[in-house]
């Protein structure tokens, strides 16, 4: 970072000189000029037009305090900043580049970062869903649709679980909504497909989804949490 | 260590944890998610262990919903989940000791629904009686919460110390009456103990989480403690430690908690049983030993809660447990 301060000095003389004087009529015009954002425009009383009032017009030299014409040609033909620009680009000839290549490497993601969603499992192997249709109720595009049938020891599981993924709109709630953790939204954001068919997932997908994120999705859940 | 179903213990291992091991998900979920509780446990006794986990397992669930959750809505969906599924436990346990006194075999209704703590709950409930006022107070507790989430623009901060003290009767307090009746303990003096043992358990886990909160822009201690000291909400937010006066803060809220374990600690001296908390009762008041090495921690971290000291688990505690359980202190 040391390289990065003596270059404001190059193009900052000119200011620093106008700042450092006390502040005279054109002296506040080139301040106006130079440093565009920060002087008022309201009319101020100026102590040197009253003293111009008393003296002789023809000894009052107006460009004595300001800066020289060369730099104001200077500015004018926004020299300095070219050669500040051309100081940026080299400074980052030499830093390490800040893209990425993209498919081979890849960007951090939050923990909660929400993408293609996946039913989970308990670690026996069992499913989690129990077809208590939160997610269908919650979900704000209705791209989940589920039926449900009574099993013979009076539980409920679900004969369907579909989500259409172009209505999804990532908003996490079903799996806010879900008492049992079953529907999850991965980290994986890479599952573009050539049809649109593809695109609506069935129970056997979400199912395989999770089973094949589920470390990730275990390790993510357990990153935040505190108890109370 | 196979001794069958009801020992939580039994199958650790990965591949039991799900729907036909209930008990042996709650015990890994309260490893996870609340260490300190799972120390505790094998001072229970063997056959009670698994209603002990499903306990904790309830009240760590019930705990987490406000944070998994970004609306008041999804939240309060989420508790209502869980009043009906305590319902069913209830009613299937009804039910079925009817059924068992008439001697028959009846098909129940009501099954619990199949997530492996309401499981466990009904089983602890078959088991031992369980009253289930204290759930329901539990759950009652976690909606104010909600409420206050609502009208509060999302910062649930308590304005007061005993509003703060109402709020840890009802989650932290209440977790231990029902403790204490898994055990079937019915003693005032007890349940007196155990109230102000949960104060200072709620009051001591807000602490530990203190930088927790503050990450996610919320204020835990009392806003009436905050203000005395000068304390800006902000500078906590922005600075954590180097904030103007948050060690006064949280040196006053800390000896609250503090007050509240010596009171429990006192409720022993008196009726002659010598400052030693009864055999039969030791495990429950067992939670009072990571609250004293918590705000020990604190003490020699000269109350900075952002101390690595506080927030770690600290390798003495389960010699500590331990000791605590032989002395009968805590």
């Amino acid at each position: 970072m040391s390289f990065a301060r003596p270059r404001l000095l190059v193009g900052l003389q000119p200011y620093i000189r106008v700042i450092s004087r006390p502040p005279s009529l054109h002296a506040s015009f080139q301040a106006r000029r130079l440093l565009s954002s920060s002087t008022s425009y309201r009319a101020q009383p100026s102590p040197h037009h009253h003293s111009a009032a008393v003296t002789n017009a023809k000894d009052i030299d107006p460009y004595k305090d300001g800066p020289s014409a060369l730099d104001k040609a200077v500015h004018i033909f926004f020299f300095t900043e070219i050669i500040r620009g051309m100081w940026v680009v080299l400074e980052n000839f030499f830093r390490p580049p800040y893209t990425i290549m993209y498919p081979f490497e890849k960007g951090p993601l939050s923990p909660r970062f929400r993408g293609e969603h996946a039913l989970r499992r308990y670690p026996s192997g069992e499913e989690r869903c129990i077809a208590c249709k939160l997610c269908e109720a919650i979900c704000p595009a209705q791209a989940i649709t589920i039926e449900s049938e009574a099993r013979e020891d009076g539980s409920r599981k679900t004969t369907k679980y579909d989500i259409d993924m172009t209505k999804c709109i990532y908003c996490g709630f079903c799996q806010e909504a879900c008492p049992v953790d079953a529907i999850v939204e991965t980290q994986n954001q890479e599952f573009s497909t050539e049809t649109r068919e593809e695109l609506l997932y069935n129970k056997e997908k979400l199912l395989a989804n999770g089973d094949k994120y589920e470390a990730e999705i275990a390790a993510n859940l357990h990153s935040e949490h505190v108890y109370r | 260590m196979a001794r069958g179903k009801s020992k939580p213990y039994s199958n650790l291992n990965l591949t039991s944890i799900g729907l036909t091991n209930p008990n042996a998900y709650c015990a890994d979920f309260v490893r996870k998610h609340d260490y300190e509780s799972f120390l505790l446990a094998p001072f229970y006794p063997k056959s009670l262990q698994g209603a002990y986990f499903a306990i904790k397992a309830f009240s760590v669930e019930l705990a987490m919903v406000q944070d998994n959750v970004s609306n008041v809505a999804l939240g309060k969906m989420r508790m209502q989940f869980w009043r009906e599924a305590l319902k069913d436990c209830a009613e299937v346990c009804i039910t079925h000791k009817r059924s068992k006194s008439i001697g028959l075999n009846v098909t129940e209704q009501g099954k619990p629904p199949r997530h492996p703590i309401a499981l466990a709950l009904h089983e602890a409930m078959q088991r031992v009686h369980l009253p289930l006022y204290h759930f329901k107070r539990l759950i009652d507790a976690r909606v104010c919460l909600f409420h206050a989430l609502d009208t509060e623009l999302h910062t649930p901060t308590h304005l007061t110390i005993d509003s703060l003290t109402s709020h840890a009767e009802s989650t932290s307090s209440t977790v231990l009456y029902l403790l204490l009746s898994l055990l079937s303990i019915s003693s005032s003096t007890m349940s007196h103990a155990a109230s102000h043992l949960g104060c200072a358990q709620t009051i001591s886990t807000l602490i530990r989480a203190l930088p927790f909160h503050a990450k996610h822009g919320r204020m835990v201690i009392p806003a009436e403690v905050t203000g005395k000291h000068g304390v800006r909400q902000e500078e906590v937010f922005r600075y954590g430690p180097q904030t103007q006066g948050i060690e006064d803060a949280v040196f006053e809220f800390a000896t609250v908690a503090n007050d509240h374990l010596m009171t429990a600690r006192e409720m022993f001296k008196k009726e002659g049983m010598g400052g030693k908390v009864p055999q039969e009762a030791r495990g429950v008041f067992l939670a009072g030993v990571p609250i004293a090495n918590m705000l020990g921690e604190l003490e020699k971290a000269n109350f900075n809660a952002f101390d690595g000291r506080v927030q770690g688990r600290g390798w003495k505690l389960p010699l500590l447990v331990w000791a605590g359980y032989y002395k009968g202190m805590f």
